[in-house]
């Protein structure tokens, strides 16, 4: 018994609003671009013929090949990246911060940053990167470099510094949840049974905070894939993964070509996704 | 087992590391600080960059040296030219932001109780929801531009670009709901009804004020996300737009530090809505053990 | 000093504080091979923390701490030749009950086919062979119980620190699990030092009792002399059936002494102290009676109510000035008083405890009121 009844109409009313609400703002949007995306001739209408051409005249391309496995490899570079800093952060967080005052100080100082825009945190970062930014006055004023590095704005290392500025939490946010959650007995336990903390580490912390780690990782995999904002506003034009030549074929009148890509990109998140869930397999986490 | 004989301590002990137990213990300690404040520092000083440039002279540029301090980008941001009046696209965000708070407060609190209901196909319906995070901005965005395109949809930011935030700042307020729900003990209500409440009566004067904070958190989520929302506008906002679409917009052009001071500027203000949400929910939840 | 090596566990003089709060404050104590020590207590006596810093996981801010007469104070729980049960067991919710098992000798590197033949072992000595490929999720209470003994016992440890071990289990099965336990440690003679707050268990259980109390060993000894020989108003308090008065010495009478207080004035045994001091005595509930000739000290009492257990009958009694006591008669016998009734009750002067360590804080003329009127 409570304020709803099991099984109620009510219930049925109540999920009503927000079931219309996603099926028209994020189903039939997503399914409209898998429809485009096979759509023939040249005509932006919904008569055309279905056909692979679209998707024949993309894999022909290697150009596009290549940038497809290029985003891939950003991707895992920075799940790489984010995952093991985020591990290490909510490690110290959880752990080895003891006093209570101290760990919500330090967890205000990594949550404020996360509410503010994303943009003008990747905005941010531009006069920090720039040939006249304040790392290359950092270097040259401490004398670690002759002339000024280039590598930084408009380069895959400026929007990789910036992302992980702005994914890295992301990893974090579950592990912490997991770690907080491991009663402090079963490592104690662990340690009577004559494990040190080395293997107290790898036997019991690390598997138990396993399915944070994979819904990190997630996370960061699918803000990253289709991450075009950061990319643009460091890499300027000059560099574009997968999610910016959706953007470019859109703004350049090619929808079903845009379309195409779209789709590939939901394909490897939808099977990026579904490996995750294989991992956390909660059943299967035993058989360390 | 003889008096003195302990094989494993013994056995360790041959192959005793250098530093014992507790000098390792606190080294890591320190290696994981370092790199906990190190990064801190990574994520916080652009931000702090970019507000102390927004202070800078007439003559200053994107960079340092500033050129002397003044306030003079934020009078620029104030009587901009109509190229770049950031003061309509913030009007627009403003109410945006707001209509979707509210919306996703309602919609999730709704969603939430439904669930609470056990109702056939509730698994569907909760990752229905659910895809609102797990689908990118982009694919909404883009998907949904070639629906208003098929149907003749004129897109705006009041109509379209908010049917479209909602469903990205719902998901969020619903795990909340959710969250908070699943503490709430249902025995609260079963008392309220024996007492003689009806259901209506017994969600509104028990369960409400219970799960409130939930219910702050929701509209939090509704605000900041639709506010701050770029891929997703992009392709529904239409000619009138808001303000990370502006933002973007004056980039493209010339990057000013009049964007540092739209930048700092919300940052300030988006730091006094969290600790006025604190403080707000810190003081109701004081209110309520009185 | 050649007694030393035949000692399971030595404790000199054991501190511990948490910041103004002093947990453990000279706690020593010595178990002697294949000893069973029960550690009795209110909760935050320190027992506990003291179980905590003979396994390591706490480190003592002074005192020395030897398992088997080697020094380990500073060392950490997996250098030390110990086992430990935890209250709610913790057991690893992602590994399978045989690889839970085995988990302690897989620390110890021994080989897999020798875990695996000992892990089968002890299953099947524990009765839990069929569980071997759960996880604790899908466990009962009982099971969880024997797969944490199981675990903790299969590395063969020289002291096994059992932390309310049989607290979070349903009252029904405590019973059989206590004698388990106990032919248990019988059987592989190994020590166990059993911390709880229920005096049942630590007296049932025991050959040796600690009671503790505000960080300090208040009483330690055998069952049998801690129940009828409290050495503390405290003890005499916190153990069931004891009547407790306090009052000051008013002199020697015949090898006795009489102590005066508020409830009247009393003949107690014992060596004479300067009259005017501070005395405390505890009386057994079951050695009071109706006044008898024999009866050296008597008190006017009213029945307030009357608890029927079975093997005993006990009469929770009021006297003047309001404290209650407790008598206790054999429950075959016939009712002797009812409620409401008035009566005089006696006992004789050489069933009285003087208490070696009278109450400081306590009101210098007033008989503490029956500390646990109904028994747990």
């Amino acid at each position: 018994m409570s304020s709803i009844r099991p099984g109620s109409p009510a219930a049925y009313w109540l999920a009503l609003p927000a079931t219309l609400w996603m099926m028209a703002a994020v189903v039939v949007p997503v399914g409209m671009i898998v429809w485009v995306s096979f759509w023939g001739g040249r005509a932006f209408s919904p008569d055309s013929p279905l056909s692979l051409d679209n998707y024949q005249r993309f894999f022909a391309n290697r150009t596009y090949l290549a940038l497809v496995l290029e985003t891939l490899r950003h991707t895992a570079t920075m799940m790489l990246i984010c995952g093991v800093l985020g591990y290490c952060i909510a490690y110290f967080l959880v752990v080895k911060v003891r006093s209570p005052g101290w760990r919500t100080v330090l967890f205000l100082a990594f949550v404020i940053p996360f509410w503010t825009s994303a943009l003008i945190r990747a905005i941010a970062w531009v006069p920090f990167l720039g040939v006249n930014g304040v790392i290359n006055q950092a270097l040259l004023a401490t004398g670690l470099a002759e002339k000024p590095v280039e590598v930084f704005l408009y380069s895959r290392t400026g929007i990789s510094m910036a992302q992980v500025s702005l994914y890295t939490l992301m990893a974090s946010g579950p592990v912490v949840y997991m770690l907080a959650q491991i009663p402090p007995a079963l490592l104690e336990a662990a340690m009577t049974l004559k494990a040190e903390p080395v293997t107290v580490f790898r036997r019991v912390i690390f598997p138990l905070t396993l399915p944070g780690v994979v819904i990190g990782q997630v996370l960061v995999f699918l803000n990253v894939m289709a991450d075009f904002a950061t990319v643009q506003t460091i890499g300027g034009n000059k560099i574009a993964l997968l999610p910016n030549l959706v953007i470019n074929f859109y703004e350049g009148a090619q929808i079903r070509a845009a379309a195409v890509v779209a789709v590939l990109l939901m394909l490897c998140m939808l099977a990026g996704v579904a490996a995750a869930l294989r991992v956390v397999d909660v059943r299967r986490l035993g058989a360390t | 087992m003889d008096g003195t004989a302990y094989a494993p301590g013994r056995a360790r002990a041959a192959r005793r590391p250098l530093l014992d137990h507790r000098a390792r213990s606190r080294l890591t300690a320190w290696v994981l600080g370092t790199l906990t404040v190190g990064f801190l520092l990574y994520q916080w000083l652009p931000i702090l960059t970019l507000s102390l440039l927004s202070f800078s002279g007439p003559t200053g540029g994107t960079t340092f040296p500033m050129n002397g301090v003044s306030l003079h980008w934020y009078r620029e941001l104030w009587d901009a030219s109509i190229m770049n009046d950031f003061k309509p696209p913030l009007g627009r965000s403003f109410v945006l932001a707001i209509a979707c708070a509210v919306t996703t407060c309602l919609l999730s609190v709704a969603s939430a109780q439904a669930m609470r209901g056990r109702f056939r196909g509730q698994g569907l319906f909760f990752y229905l929801i659910l895809l609102g995070i797990m689908a990118p901005g982009l694919l909404v965005g883009f998907g949904f531009a070639l629906v208003c395109r098929i149907l003749g949809i004129e897109t705006a930011w009041n109509t379209t670009a908010f049917l479209v935030h909602v469903s990205w700042t719902l998901p969020f307020g619903f795990l909340t709901m959710l969250a908070i729900f699943n503490r709430f003990d249902p025995k609260l209500e079963e008392a309220a009804l024996t007492l003689g409440a009806s259901r209506w009566t017994a969600f509104r004067r028990i369960t409400l004020p219970i799960v409130l904070p939930g219910v702050i958190g929701s509209l939090l989520f509704g605000f900041s996300l639709s506010y701050d929302e770029f891929a997703r506008s992009m392709f529904t906002t239409g000619a009138d737009i808001t303000l990370p679409l502006a933002v973007m917009a004056q980039l493209d052009r010339q990057l000013t530090p009049e964007l540092f001071a739209i930048g700092a500027a919300t940052t300030v203000t988006s730091l006094l809505a969290i600790l006025a949400c604190t403080f707000a929910l810190w003081g109701l939840r004081r209110a309520q053990r009185r | 000093m050649d007694r030393l090596p035949q000692l399971d566990l030595e404790i000199r003089s054991l501190r511990k504080r948490y910041g103004g709060f002093t947990a453990v404050d000279g706690v020593s104590l010595q178990v002697g091979k294949g000893q069973f020590v029960c550690l009795l207590g209110p909760s935050g006596c320190g027992k506990t923390t003291t179980l905590r810093c003979v396994a390591g996981l706490e480190e003592p801010d002074g005192g020395d701490i030897l398992i088997g007469g080697r020094e380990v104070t500073r060392d950490p729980p997996w250098r030390r030749d110990i086992a430990m049960m935890f209250q709610d067991f913790a057991l690893f919710p992602h590994m399978t009950v045989a690889r839970q098992v085995g988990f302690g000798l897989e620390m110890l590197r021994k080989p897999r086919a020798e875990i695996a033949a000992r892990v089968a072992e002890v299953l099947a000595a524990f009765e839990i062979t069929a569980l071997a490929d759960r996880k604790p999720a899908s466990l009962s209470g009982g099971q969880r119980q024997r797969v944490a003994l199981a675990r903790a016992m299969i590395t063969e440890p020289r002291i096994l620190l059992l932390d309310e071990p049989i607290g979070a289990l349903d009252y029904s099965l405590r019973e059989t699990v206590m004698i388990e336990l106990k032919q248990l440690q019988r059987r592989v003679g190994i020590s166990f030092i059993w911390v709880t707050h229920d005096q049942n268990e630590a007296f049932s259980l025991g050959d040796h009792v600690v009671v503790m109390n505000h960080a300090r060993i208040e009483q330690q000894g055998a069952p049998e002399d801690i129940l009828h020989r409290p050495r503390t108003p405290f003890v005499a308090g916190f153990v069931q059936g004891n009547n407790s008065f306090h009052g000051r010495i008013a002199g020697a009478e015949g090898g006795m002494l009489r102590i005066a207080g508020e409830a009247g004035s009393f003949l107690v045994p014992g060596a004479s102290r300067a009259p005017g001091s501070a005395a405390s005595f505890s009386v057994r509930a079951e050695r009071i009676g109706p006044a008898a000739a024999a009866h050296a000290n008597r008190l006017a009492v009213r029945c307030v109510t009357v608890e029927y257990f079975g093997s005993i009958r006990r009469y929770i009694l009021e006297r003047a000035g309001g404290a209650l006591l407790k008598l206790d008669q054999f429950g075959a016998e016939p009712a002797w008083l009812r409620q409401g009734e008035a009566a005089e009750i006696g006992w004789a002067a050489e069933d009285c405890v003087l208490h070696a360590v009278p109450e400081e804080a306590a009101p210098a003329s007033s008989a503490a009121p029956a500390r646990e009127v109904v028994p747990a």
